[in-house]
């Protein structure tokens, strides 16, 4: 199976590939037993926090509780309260409710804006190349970390999306950059060719041919991404310019491990938050990596 | 290869310029100026007032813009409201710091990387590299700011192995043995909690880069011909893998200064990512203009250094 | 594959395990504090704190005293009083500069500091002598001229900090040498070497009371320096000079300072041959004392005391806090240099008001996030002014019952039945209430009053639905940004009791924008003639603490405790005002501070 892949030229591989891209993807995950466990215990996570998030009242959960001030975990308060004496237990599944909201939406806004600039620049090519990548490559110099915490400073007023709308303004351009150089080759192939001569219009060929081609890099990308934009938008709560606190975060709740006594003290505050973000990362970049494998038939294992 | 590196900065120049651009209008916009935070009864209103006129706080943008960027092309930012220093002197002191962690790291960086991604690479599948793999995959998950909590908490709290904030011990001479060691001593910890992680992506990129080559036919030819195992390894597999590790250094640059905040931060260690922390809250646009325009030199620079680096392994990108 | 896969899970289990374990570790000691706590109820009261550290054992000859300034930034570096505008650099200074007068308990300057005065029969002209032997650290004289020389610079048009204010405009012939007029100031003569007069346009009580400018600025070193450049000469940032117990060694910028002692101090030789001051983060303070890396600090966080309380190698010295937490209404706008009252304002029901200061339970506030070391506050002139504090005046109490029959009274009524009231035209009343991020408790403190408020049916919502920042915070509140109903915030009192400059009718930091006669006349009667008798003056400010209490402008939440550990084997020490123990009498028992068991 390897040979034969590393043998294909690359252009039929993809285009063979394209119609059972994604049996591909699912073969490959079912092989590799880690990337396996790992998905299934994302979809669990994500069920369990989204369908239990539900059920909890946000605003209870950070409702204060002036005689339950650092409570350890207790059958009442599963992983104790907080110094507010708020519920730990359901600030964890809101925020990672919220935490992933975010990371999602990045990723798909991202996504969105990278894969459109990067098929019209690397598909056109030409002028229209030329002004996309100097813009591309001007938001790429920016020193990403600071723009964004000058900017939540400016934002009077945020939720879940426009901090998303934030991040999203300057994290669009890798993807971007990937999608037009394949994109760039994909266009000079012959089926783009054949297209054209039969007729088709650019769109047309773009949305029925192109993209299909790229959805598996693009799938790779865009969940490596997810990752990295949670781990983004939990360091940047973590260093006070994230969400509020009454809108719980992975990130504020790790934050709390800043004040030493709770670092030392208080394990149940940070701990919980601190694995589940660790173990996340983990699993999205275990099927992400995986994906990465069925994509790249160098990578993959016998 | 000359024609190509004067391209590439005569490409920086708009680049930079917008940047100025971007970030003076962002930091204008942003609330409150930097005499907001002197709310003391025992100062006079008036007087706050009298200083802002008096620091052209009260004039256009615009124009404030061009008075900055008169004195930026001098070398000179302005003077901090809050430290009432010259801003290039204020930064001057804490980029030392800065520069000696990012050397730091990325010293540990590689003296990590390329043992890791050698043995790694060179033993595929051996219990070895199933260990190096699983630090890779746990450190390229772990977040930066959880990984150096835990490890400030461990070493610095509970062992008491490194001091746990500052630079320097105060009292040293500046010059003397033990006035650098201890700025080492306060060095390690950051550096070292910044480096596990940041090595993570070399470590992978080199040990696929060498698996790659191993398959190789001047590899195989190599062996073929029957060079001995050590010889074929030094002289053919390692030169062409780590050219590729050697252009991604400038990228390295850019990554450190986003850590830089999160350590620094975390370590109480004064640098310029903390410096800029402050100064943001402090609403000290100066300084926070300047660290963001040095910061984002420092990345187009670090580019500009992985492309040309780049053109030198793989003469090809010169093309484009 | 499978292999490879499983030693990774491995791994990771491992280190989640070993996290968890280290983190267990961790909680297990908790509990043994908790222990400890419990048996005493957990609560502290500041009136079992000394100002002052018990000596135990012989002192050492010299030795060295680490002194900790906690603070997540660095200090500014402004090392001198004439141009330092931040709290750290105050305290860099502290230990090697002083004020000509040294103040009592009270704030009233005495007569045991290196100057004494005499004030003339109508109260406005102060004659100050410096005593002899008073010299700056390269043993010049500190003279009049130096004292001139700092009203002079302060007040030049080129001068770039900020103490030029109503204390200077108070000096005959300021405002004219100000504006650039004339040469000198009338009003200050010098009358020899160490004889200074200087005549002042107004007396008032508080004149004696931190209103003069005591610190003069060496002339032999600053006079051939422009006024602009002064403030960032190396004789201030690098080579700081006054006449204090110590002298400054050396400077790491920001971080730490080494001061030597200052063998020709006017109060004598100082028993310690060093101190050094550094700046540690809030984060480490505890573990600082510990390892006794520091003696003491300027400042603990309160809320790490609790967990601390025990510390085997630190006594912990407290006092009352000049500080005070407020919640203020918007009752008006600032229009020409003075507060116009809106009659219209959301807040301008005096009952709204009351019900609202009912509403919340300060006590249990205080007891529960900040144990005991922050209690309920009942007027605005805090305890930390003993003399003029009105113990008497229990302010409005926690009673959430009256505060919904004062509501009902004035016509804040549930019209729609959703549980929140409506205004007294039947129209939804939301009342926006704005609170700055900073205090560790910030958070879940304005949650709680947000839920105290709702309790008794008034709809309170959080501005923008996030704590402000420091920055705009003030800048929304000084603005008069309609979007701010009430405001959470704090104020130090000045030294001076005298509350014009934040209550009055051209005060600008009168956020409230609360103006009326009765208050006019209160604080002016306050700072006149007759009030130069202390009773009288006590019983102008009961007056107008009682006053405050009646209208609401704003209500003063917590009053606060400081507290500061010192370790043990630390001799005279002390904090606060008037104690009458001064920095070159600290002495140590042994060469390297104690460790904590």
């Amino acid at each position: 199976m390897r040979m034969n892949n590393a043998n294909t030229p690359r252009s039929m591989q993809e285009i063979e590939k394209s119609p059972s891209g994604w049996k591909i993807v699912i073969r490959e995950i079912i092989k590799d037993k880690l990337a396996f466990v790992s998905l299934i215990f994302l979809i669990l996570v994500i069920l369990f926090v989204y369908g239990v998030a539900l059920f909890l009242d946000q605003a209870e959960i950070v409702t204060v509780d002036l005689f339950a001030i650092h409570e350890p975990p207790s059958s009442e308060y599963w992983l104790g309260t907080d110094y507010g004496g708020r519920d730990i237990f359901g600030q964890l599944i809101i925020g990672t409710r919220n935490s992933l909201s975010v990371g999602i939406l990045v990723t798909l806004l991202s996504g969105i804006i990278g894969i459109t600039v990067g098929v019209i620049s690397g598909y056109f090519g030409g002028t229209v190349d030329n002004i996309f990548m100097r813009i591309v490559d001007f938001f790429m110099i920016l020193p990403f970390l600071m723009i964004v915490i000058v900017f939540v400073a400016i934002v009077p007023k945020y939720g879940i999306l426009s901090f998303s709308l934030i991040m999203t303004a300057f994290l669009w351009m890798g993807i971007a950059r990937l999608i037009r150089s394949k994109a760039l080759q994909e266009q000079e192939l012959d089926y783009v060719h054949a297209s054209k001569t039969l007729g088709s219009s650019n769109f047309q060929i773009v949305f029925s041919q192109v993209l299909p081609n790229l959805s598996s890099l693009i799938i790779v990308t865009m969940t490596l991404n997810l990752a990295a934009n949670i781990g983004l938008e939990s360091g940047l709560s973590f260093l006070g310019f994230g969400f509020p606190e009454s809108t719980p975060s992975l990130g504020t709740l790790v934050s709390y491990a800043r004040n030493p006594q709770t670092l030392e003290h208080r394990w149940w505050i940070w701990l919980p938050a601190s694995l589940l973000i660790l173990v996340l990362m983990l699993s999205i970049n275990n099927v992400g990596q995986a994906l990465k494998r069925a994509t790249d038939a160098r990578q993959r294992r016998g | 290869m000359w024609k190509f590196t004067v391209r590439r900065i005569i490409l920086m120049i708009p680049q930079v310029i917008f940047l100025s651009l971007l970030i003076f209008i962002m930091a204008k916009v942003m609330p409150g100026d930097a005499l907001t935070g002197l709310i003391d009864p025992n100062i006079d209103p008036a007087a706050i007032e009298a200083r802002r006129e008096a620091m052209g706080l009260n004039n256009p943008w615009y124009i404030q813009y061009m008075d900055w960027i008169k004195g930026v092309i001098q070398f000179d930012f302005g003077q901090s409201f809050r430290y009432k220093m010259a801003v290039s002197e204020l930064i001057s002191e804490r980029l030392v710091n800065t520069f000696w962690l990012s050397v730091v790291t990325l010293f540990f960086t590689y003296l990590l990387a390329i043992p890791l991604g050698i043995t790694s690479g060179r033993f595929n599948d051996t219990w070895g590299d199933r260990l190096i793999t699983g630090y890779t995959y746990v450190g390229f998950a772990a977040p930066l700011f959880i990984f150096a909590l835990v490890m400030l908490w461990l070493f610095g709290f509970k062992l008491g192995w490194f001091p746990t904030g500052g630079s320097v011990t105060p009292g040293l001479v500046p010059g003397t043995f033990e006035y650098i060691l201890s700025k080492l001593n306060h060095l390690l910890l950051p550096s070292l909690s910044m480096a596990l992680i940041t090595t993570v992506s070399t470590v992978q990129y080199l040990r696929s880069e060498i698996i790659d080559t191993k398959q190789k036919e001047f590899v195989l030819t190599a062996r073929a011909k029957g060079a001995p195992e050590s010889r074929v390894y030094n002289r053919h597999i390692l030169r062409n893998s780590l050219l590729p590790i050697a252009a991604f250094f400038g990228f390295e640059i850019t990554g450190l200064i986003g850590g830089a905040i999160f350590i620094e931060n975390i370590f109480g260690y004064p640098g310029m990512g903390q410096l800029f922390l402050t100064s943001i809250t402090m609403r000290d646009f100066s300084v926070v203009t300047a660290l963001a325009l040095l910061f984002g030199i420092a990345s187009i620079l670090g580019a500009l250094l992985s492309d040309i680096i780049l053109s030198l392994v793989d003469p090809r990108i010169r093309i484009k | 594959m499978g292999k490879s896969s499983l030693k990774k899970l491995l791994f990771t289990l491992m280190l989640i395990l070993l996290l968890a374990l280290a983190a267990c570790s961790g909680g297990g000691e908790e509990e043994q504090v908790d222990e400890g706590e419990t048996e005493d109820d957990g609560l502290y009261s500041i009136e079992d704190f000394s100002k002052m550290k018990t000596n135990e054992g012989e002192a050492i000859e010299g030795g060295s005293f680490t002194y900790g300034l906690v603070s997540d930034t660095a200090f500014e570096g402004t090392l001198n009083s004439n141009f330092n505008s931040g709290g750290p650099d105050a305290r860099v200074i502290g230990w090697f500069d002083e004020a000509l007068l040294t103040w009592d308990e009270n704030f009233v300057y005495t007569q045991d500091g290196a100057a004494t005065y005499e004030v003339s029969e109508d109260g406005k002209t102060f004659t100050f002598t410096i005593r002899n032997g008073v010299n700056w650290h390269d043993g010049e004289p500190v003279t009049a001229e130096d004292w001139l020389f700092a009203h002079e610079v302060i007040g030049h048009p080129d001068y770039d900090g900020i103490r030029y204010g109503s204390d200077f405009t108070n000096i005959e012939g300021m405002e004219a040498y100000h504006a650039g007029e004339v040469d000198t100031i009338s009003g200050i003569e010098v009358i020899d070497e160490k004889t200074l007069e200087i005549t002042y346009i107004k007396a008032t009580p508080s004149l004696v009371t931190g209103s003069i400018w005591t610190y003069p600025l060496a002339k032999h070193i600053f006079g051939e320096m422009e006024v602009a450049e002064m403030s960032s000469s190396d004789a201030v940032r690098r080579h700081p000079i006054g006449f204090g117990a110590f002298k400054v060694e050396s400077i790491v910028p920001g971080e730490s300072v080494v001061y030597s002692k200052n063998e020709d101090y006017w109060r004598g030789e100082p028993n310690l041959d060093e101190v050094v001051l550094k700046v540690i983060n809030p984060n480490v303070v505890v573990q600082s004392l510990q390892t006794g890396e520091v003696d003491t600090v300027d400042a603990f966080p309160v809320n790490q005391f609790p967990d601390n309380a025990d510390m085997s190698n630190v006594e912990f010295l407290g006092m009352v806090d000049r500080s005070y937490n407020y919640i203020g209404f918007k009752l008006g706008t600032w229009e020409d240099e003075e507060v116009v009252p809106d009659p219209e304002a959301k807040m301008a029901d005096v009952n709204l008001r009351k019900a609202m200061w009912h509403a919340v339970d300060n006590e249990t506030v205080g007891e529960r996030f900040y144990h005991g070391l922050r209690w309920n506050g009942t007027t605005l002139i805090p305890p930390s002014h003993p003399e003029f504090h009105d113990e008497t005046n229990p302010g409005i109490t926690y009673n959430p019952e009256r505060a919904k029959e004062l509501l009902e009274e004035a016509g804040f009524v549930d019209v729609t039945g959703d549980g929140m009231r409506e205004d007294k035209d039947g129209n939804e009343l939301v009342i926006n209430f704005a609170s700055m991020s900073g205090d560790d408790i910030a958070e879940p403190l304005t949650q709680y009053y947000i839920q105290a408020w709702k309790q008794v049916g008034l709809n309170v919502q959080l501005l923008d639905g996030r704590l402000q920042e420091f920055n705009t915070f003030y800048d929304r509140v000084e603005e008069d940004d309609p979007g701010i109903d009430i405001y959470q915030a704090a104020w130090q009192a000045g030294i001076d009791v005298d509350p014009t400059d934040l209550y009055g009718r051209n005060a600008m930091f009168n956020y409230t924008r609360y103006a009326s006669e009765e208050n006019d006349r209160l604080l002016a009667t306050g700072v006149s003639e007759e009030a130069f008798d202390v009773a009288k003056r006590q019983e102008i400010y009961k007056e107008w603490q009682q006053l405050m209490v009646d209208e609401v402008p704003l209500f003063p939440t917590l009053y606060r405790a400081a507290v500061v550990p010192v370790n043990n084997r630390v001799l005279n020490y002390s904090i606060g005002d008037g104690t009458e123990m001064y920095l070159h009498e600290i002495a140590v028992t042994s060469e390297s501070p104690l460790v904590a068991e």
